[in-house]
């Protein structure tokens, strides 16, 4: 259990003992913040006075994002991941950005015992009421074979369509963290999922929203790293049924659909959020926990091995695991 | 005083007719059959024209807690296999000791944060939310 006090800017945290007590500073970041992949990306950089060198390489970073997400969109006829799944070959060669954001989907699917599944888009569109067909999971009945720089040959049966959705943004975060590598802290937000990197001895706070009120938090999470040591990589991700919902045929419906009914998933679970290595791996087991309901779900992330998870119940409550206590600020 | 005619044979005798009671029977017992498999189309869960693997169906039942009017194929990773004596394990699943006890998940509750201190806390810039959120 953890203690955290706020004084002059700096954030005490008491950790297990009254002995272990370290000082962290709150980052006050250079954010950038645009529209882009449907949704929101924002870039958070701790400047030191570099302000327009921030805002700068945000700006790059925005537009190599832009490119990434038009590669792997299903909104588009045009996209890599569209040409894809309209062809009609058994086996496919893809690009490197594709390749790479198939194979985050395997080990997502891996990461999540089978929950996060990309291969539901006609289950997908099934919820949305746009495709009549049987939607069934085919994990497991496609493969990547991998191909000279990056590239890769996919191989699927007929019928095999692929829907990256928030494992794509996951991915993008995680890969574009990776290209602010001169930036010590930084957080990139892909539409809720973030990639965090914190330098020793400072802090990242971040609020996790409440679905129920805007502007409010569930809870606020202090993201660390000790002083003196190397910095910390985190992923914080977020997923739910309460803003992707509908109304089909008198029947209200979400879009996160369970791969063992094919079906929108029926879950005391209104949202997950999880924290983990990478903001991939924590998109797909929030989404797992999610799809599994709070039993399972809460087992899995344990299983997981999580550095935390806070879950939000059809009753209200708001529930964690344990491992999640010392990340709780305030 | 009218002169009786007679009465001519017919030029052909008339057939005859074939006792019609047999076809009928046969028509009829061929409609309770047609309906009897109507029926039993109906009321029977649809199963998959392929045939289903002992495997396909060891996870299905494993692993569906609810009946689904579609065929599902699952491929889900095999998290936990209890042996009987004589068998063994399938490649990459986690053998558990019967007798172990069931696993335990600990959560706890969550208390609503703090109410901001005008002074001392600073708000969060960054927040976590499912997608699509828009944040003012």
């Amino acid at each position: 259990m953890s203690v955290a006090t706020h004084a002059e800017g700096r954030v005490s945290r008491r950790i297990g003992t009254d002995r272990l007590e370290t000082t962290f500073t709150p980052i006050e970041p250079v954010s950038y913040t645009t529209t882009a992949m449907g949704g929101r990306l924002a870039i958070h950089l701790e400047a030191h006075g570099r302000a327009d060198e921030a805002q700068r390489d945000s700006r790059r970073l925005v537009a190599r994002v832009d490119r990434w997400a038009a590669r792997l969109t299903r909104h588009t006829e045009i996209s890599d991941l569209a040409k894809l799944n309209a062809d009609p070959s058994s086996s496919v060669a893809v690009g490197p950005v594709l390749a790479a954001a198939l194979m985050a989907g395997m080990h997502a699917s891996d990461a999540s015992e089978g929950f996060t599944d990309i291969t539901l888009l006609d289950a997908r569109l099934a919820a949305e009421g746009k495709s009549d067909l049987v939607a069934a999971s085919r994990l497991g009945e496609w493969q990547i074979v991998r191909r000279p720089r990056g590239a890769a040959v996919i191989r699927r049966p007929f019928g095999l369509r692929f829907d990256l959705g928030g494992i794509g943004k996951g991915w993008i975060a995680d890969r574009a963290l990776a290209l602010l590598g001169s930036w010590p802290s930084a957080v990139v937000d892909a539409d809720g999922d973030l990639a965090v990197r914190c330098s020793p001895g400072e802090c990242w706070d971040i609020g996790i929203e409440d679905p129920r009120t805007d502007g409010v938090n569930l809870a606020v999470l202090r993201l660390t790293a000790v002083p003196g040591g190397a910095p910390t990589r985190w992923g914080v991700a977020t997923s739910g049924t309460s803003i992707h919902r509908w109304n089909l045929g008198g029947t209200v419906s979400h879009h996160l659909i369970d791969p063992r009914t094919g079906r929108p998933a029926r879950t005391d679970v209104v949202q997950a959020t999880v924290v983990a290595e990478t903001a991939l791996r924590a998109e797909a087991l929030a989404k797992a926990a999610v799809i599994a309901g709070s039993v399972e779900g809460f087992a899995l992330l344990e299983r997981a091995r999580v550095r935390g998870a806070v879950l939000l119940t059809t009753r209200n409550e708001v529930q964690a695991l344990p491992v999640t206590l010392p990340l709780l600020a305030g | 005083m009218t002169a009786m005619q007679p009465v001519r044979p017919p030029a052909h005798p008339p057939k005859a007719r074939p006792d019609a009671r047999p076809m009928q029977m046969a028509l009829g017992a061929g409609g309770i059959a047609a309906l009897s498999a109507l029926a039993a189309a109906i009321v029977l869960p649809p199963r998959s024209a392929a045939p289903v693997s002992a495997t396909q169906n060891q996870q299905s039942q494993a692993t569906d807690s609810q009946p689904s009017p579609t065929p599902i194929q699952l491929v889900r990773p095999i998290r936990y296999v209890q042996l009987s004596p004589g068998e063994t394990a399938p490649p990459g699943a986690t053998v558990i000791d019967a007798s172990a006890p069931t696993p335990i998940t600990v959560i706890v509750n969550v208390p609503a944060p703090a109410a901001p201190k005008a002074a001392a806390q600073t708000p969060t810039v960054i927040k976590t939310t499912q997608s699509g959120k828009v944040i003012p």
